[in-house]
C-alpha cells in the first residue's frame, strides 16, 4: 500500500471517529443526569447499532495505522538503542511481538463490540 | 567517502536526552495517549456499554459504582480525559494538515491552546467529581 493511501485513511478515519464521539457526547450532554430508559432506547436504535459497527471497522483501521507507526518510529534497533543497546539488537523481535500483541488485542476488542451491541 | 562515515556523524536525537520544543511534546504525548485508548479505554467503555445496556438493574449497579467509588470514577475519568487529550491534540494535527497553522510560531501557540483547553476540561471533571 502507498504511503498517502495509509495518509489519508488515518485523516479521514479520525474525521469520523471525531463525528462520532461529537454525537455521543451531544446525547450526554443533552440527557443529564443519565437515565436508562433513554440510554436503552438511544442505544437499540438502528441508526446506533449501524454507525457503531462502522465505527468499530474504522477504529481497526485508525488504530493499525497509529499504532503501526509508533511501531516502526519508535521500537526500532536505532531507538530502542538509546535505551540500552542490549535491547536494541532484539528491536525486530520487540516490534514483531508488539504488533501481534495490538493485532489481537484489536481482534478481542472488535468481536466484544460488535457483539455487545448487537446481542 | 568511507564507508564508517555514518558511525563519524554526530547525530543527536535521542528523545530521552533532548529537550523537547512544547510542540513536539504535543506530538508525542497524542501518541501515548492514543497507546492508553486502545488498550485501557476502549475496553473500559465497552465493559460501560455492556452492563449500562444490559438490564436496569446493571445500569443502576454501574451508576452507583460511579458514584460510591472514588477509585473507580477517578479512573474513568481520567480515562475518558485522555481520550479528550487524543482528540484536541488530533484537531489541532488534523487543521496543520490542511495546512492551517503550520508555521513554527503558529504550532507553538497553538499546542499551548491545546494544553489550555485541556486544564479546563480537566478542572471541570475534578469540579464535577468532588461535588
Amino acid at each position: 500500500m502507498i504511503g498517502s493511501t495509509l495518509f489519508y485513511a488515518q485523516r479521514l478515519s479520525a474525521i469520523f471517529l471525531l463525528g462520532y464521539t461529537v454525537w455521543l457526547s451531544s446525547f450526554f450532554l443533552f440527557n443529564q443526569p443519565l437515565e436508562f430508559d433513554a440510554w436503552s432506547v438511544f442505544t437499540d436504535q438502528i441508526l446506533f447499532l449501524i454507525i457503531t459497527s462502522l465505527v468499530s471497522l474504522i477504529i481497526v483501521i485508525h488504530s493499525f495505522i497509529g499504532l503501526w507507526t509508533i511501531g516502526t518510529d519508535y521500537f526500532t534497533s536505532r531507538t530502542l538503542g538509546f535505551v540500552s543497546p542490549a535491547i536494541g539488537k532484539y528491536a525486530n523481535i520487540i516490534r514483531g511481538a508488539y504488533s501481534l500483541l495490538f493485532v489481537f488485542w484489536g481482534c478481542v476488542v472488535i468481536f466484544i463490540l460488535l457483539f455487545t451491541i448487537w446481542s | 567517502m568511507s564507508i564508517n562515515h555514518n558511525r563519524a556523524r554526530p547525530v543527536f536525537i535521542n528523545l530521552l536526552q533532548i529537550k523537547l520544543p512544547i510542540s513536539a511534546i504535543s506530538s508525542i504525548t497524542h501518541r501515548l495517549a492514543g497507546i492508553y485508548i486502545f488498550f485501557v479505554t476502549l475496553p473500559l467503555s465497552l465493559i460501560l456499554l455492556y452492563f449500562s445496556t444490559k438490564s436496569y438493574n446493571d445500569f443502576m449497579f454501574i451508576s452507583a459504582l460511579l458514584k460510591d467509588s472514588i477509585f473507580f470514577s477517578t479512573f474513568v475519568a481520567f480515562s475518558f480525559l485522555v481520550f479528550a487529550y487524543h482528540i484536541l491534540t488530533g484537531v489541532r494535527h488534523l487543521l496543520q494538515d490542511m495546512h492551517i497553522g503550520e508555521s513554527l510560531e503558529a504550532s507553538r501557540v497553538s499546542s499551548y491552546i491545546v494544553f489550555f483547553l485541556w486544564f479546563v476540561l480537566v478542572a471541570a471533571v475534578i469540579w464535577r467529581i468532588l461535588l
